[in-house]
């Protein structure tokens, strides 16, 4: 690498684009959320800087021909939602990730079966759900029927990131836990999790994300009560007002701070597995 | 005697692969004894099948009596120490050896004073007193060794087994380890079964040796039969300290490798027809071609090639007839190394006595 001056500086330039068009709506995002209120619109340049829209979301402000975004209830939907998600489909990946450890006759197929979930059209996948639902006459909801949809698809993620840490697990520490006279159920409690938890936490992160902002399978499934992409989608029909990107601000930043909680929980696992090696000492 | 760990023709398939065909063996109690065998010969397998950690295709496992066939691992009461230690890298030294004391399904010991008191105990019979803090990380190869061996003896387990423990330590460690393992269990009173691919460690360690060779035993004894009297060709070869001959033998008496034949003193299983023809590296003496041999004496012509000094021993190589290459060794402690001229023709001797012959 030190010698290929052209490779280094491409793929420089490669890292600098990519982080450009990674950040940059995120930018614009945040500018205009900044935009004056209630007359100022999604547009530059910027007439004015306020937090008029932080303070309209929370309805600070007073009433005007703006309607305050309906997405309260939405917010508390798909929070419930996406942690109901996360959890089960971090158990089911586990269990299942557990049980592909042992060759089994047709793991194969089973294998594919579970990955198909995340190739699938989501539109239809959702679409599908509606219409089962419909014909066996199960009322559609967000904690319903679309709760069933984002579990779909996220179980195969949690299924996979497991799958991954299983493959590298040394599982000498299980058979030395079973000769001490464990039985399995405390042995996986006891060495197993602990072992395995930074790879729990990371599907644990990639469900609840998943399930969050989940879009094409919650618009058939979900029913009357909308999640909070649906509602926010909702909003864009009639008139975009800066309150959008001031919620988008915030919705990131609580993005944000989940990864910074679980780099820390992940960065204490870590530390407590692997501790500084030191030198050979015995005389 | 009693047996303590009955075997009865266990067979285990890895697919078409034969791992275990049709063995049997049986462990007394308080005994030492070592499993050798190359790799790939079922050893390995064979501990694990006696673990629990796989089920044998067909035979049964008595321990004490007490048939083992469709009792899980944690069952056993047997302790197991594999070559990568497997300690529970989330735990300090001493949560380690807590660990079955703590957590067992039988009789798990409730009162904190007493695990401290079992474990504590237990680091000192393997020296580990002031290290219980430490994380198992923080410690050296030959400490995790000991860890692993404290927390499986803590558990009180009737037999221990241990695979290729010392394969992971250096050389001076393994020596030191050896003496160890041998007084922990001579104090303890525990039967200990040692898998190992070293057949010096194997002779070395066990009370008695076990051979194994694509999956079957092919010979149990103590280790000065093992090394002295192989029970087979194979076994001589793996014990990598013969010169082999292969021939046939002739008259009874007689036997002919090549242009050479040389007598044997026949052994009761004697007969004519094809066999091989072993000598230990170190029953053969050296002497100019021109030499006359002493009487009773019988030999072939070899032309040196090399030496290897490994200080208390030297090894000669020699070049026989058809290029095979046959080697000699002189213990170093009652004698001066010999000089022999590379490319030289010597005369390779020794008593028809030393000599092993297998069909």
């Amino acid at each position: 690498m030190e010698n290929r001056p052209l490779l280094r500086s491409t793929l420089a330039i490669y890292t600098v684009l990519f982080i450009g068009f990674l950040y940059a709506p995120f930018v614009v995002l945040g500018i205009l959320s900044f935009q004056s209120g209630p007359e100022g619109g999604p547009q530059f340049p910027i007439i004015e800087w306020s937090t008029y829209w932080y303070r309209h979301i929370f309805g600070l402000t007073p009433p005007s021909r703006v309607a305050p975004l309906p997405i309260g209830e939405a917010l508390v939907r798909s929070m419930t939602l996406a942690f109901a998600t996360m959890v089960t489909s971090t158990v089911l990946g586990t269990m299942t990730a557990q049980a592909f450890r042992r060759r089994f006759k047709g793991s194969g197929f089973v294998f594919y079966l579970v990955v198909l979930g995340m190739i699938v059209p989501g539109v239809l996948v959702g679409l599908g759900i509606a219409l089962v639902a419909n014909t066996l006459g199960i009322p559609r909801a967000w904690w319903g029927t679309a709760f069933v949809a984002h579990v779909l698809y996220t179980f195969p993620f949690a299924f996979l990131v497991m799958l991954a840490i299983f493959n590298r697990f040394d599982k000498t520490v299980e058979e030395a836990a079973w000769s001490l006279g464990v039985p399995p159920m405390r042995t996986f409690r006891k060495v197993t999790f602990p072992l395995i938890f930074p790879g729990v936490l990371s599907s644990m992160l990639f469900a609840f994300t998943l399930s969050y902002d989940e879009f094409p399978r919650t618009l058939f499934a979900a029913g009357a009560d909308l999640t909070l992409p649906l509602a926010i989608y909702g909003t864009f029909a009639v008139e975009i007002h800066p309150n959008i990107f001031a919620f988008g601000v915030l919705t990131t930043l609580f993005s944000f701070s989940l990864l910074a909680v679980y780099g820390f929980l992940m960065a204490l696992s870590v530390r407590s597995a692997k501790k500084v090696a030191i030198q050979e000492e015995i005389a | 005697m009693t047996a303590i760990l009955d075997i009865q023709n266990v067979t285990k398939l890895y697919g078409n692969e034969v791992a275990l065909d049709d063995l049997s063996v049986s462990l007394e109690a308080n005994e030492y004894i070592s499993l050798l065998g190359p790799s790939g010969s079922g050893k390995s397998t064979l501990l694990r099948v006696i673990a629990g950690f796989e089920k044998p295709d067909a035979g049964e496992i008595f321990l004490e009596g007490t048939s083992l066939v469709g009792i899980p691992a944690h069952k056993r009461g047997i302790g197991f120490v594999s070559q990568s230690f497997a300690l529970f890298p989330h735990m300090s030294v001493f949560d380690n050896v807590a660990f079955g004391l703590r957590h067992r399904e039988d009789e798990p010991v409730r009162d904190e004073g007493e695990i401290t008191r079992r474990v504590n105990d237990m680091l000192a019979l393997v020296g580990l007193v002031d290290l219980g803090d430490r994380g198992v990380n923080q410690i050296s190869g030959g400490q995790k060794q000991r860890v692993a061996l404290a927390r499986t003896l803590v558990a009180d387990p009737k037999i221990i087994l241990l695979d290729e423990p010392l394969g992971a330590l250096d050389a001076n460690l393994r020596s030191r380890m050896r003496v160890e393992l041998r007084r922990i269990r001579q104090q303890l009173g525990i039967t200990f079964m040692h898998v190992t691919g070293n057949e010096q460690e194997a002779l070395t360690m066990g009370d008695r040796v076990a051979v194994l060779d694509s999956g079957r035993l092919v010979q149990i004894a103590d280790p000065d039969t093992v090394y002295n009297r192989p029970a087979s060709a194979r076994v001589a070869r793996f014990l990598d300290c013969y010169n082999m001959f292969e021939g046939r033998c002739e008259d009874g008496d007689r036997f002919v490798a090549g242009g050479s034949s040389f007598p044997y003193l026949p052994a009761e299983d004697a007969q004519a027809g094809p066999g091989i023809y072993c000598v230990r590296f170190d029953k053969i003496r050296v002497a100019p071609a021109s030499e006359a041999s002493r009487p009773g004496e019988v030999g072939v012509r070899a032309t040196f090639i090399t030496s290897e000094y490994s200080g208390p021993s030297i090894m000669y190589f020699f070049e026989g007839q058809g290029s095979k290459v046959l080697e000699v060794e002189y213990h170093l402690s009652h004698r001066q190394p010999d000089e022999f001229s590379p490319g030289s023709e010597y005369a390779l001797l020794w008593s028809p006595g030393d000599a092993l012959v297998y069909f």
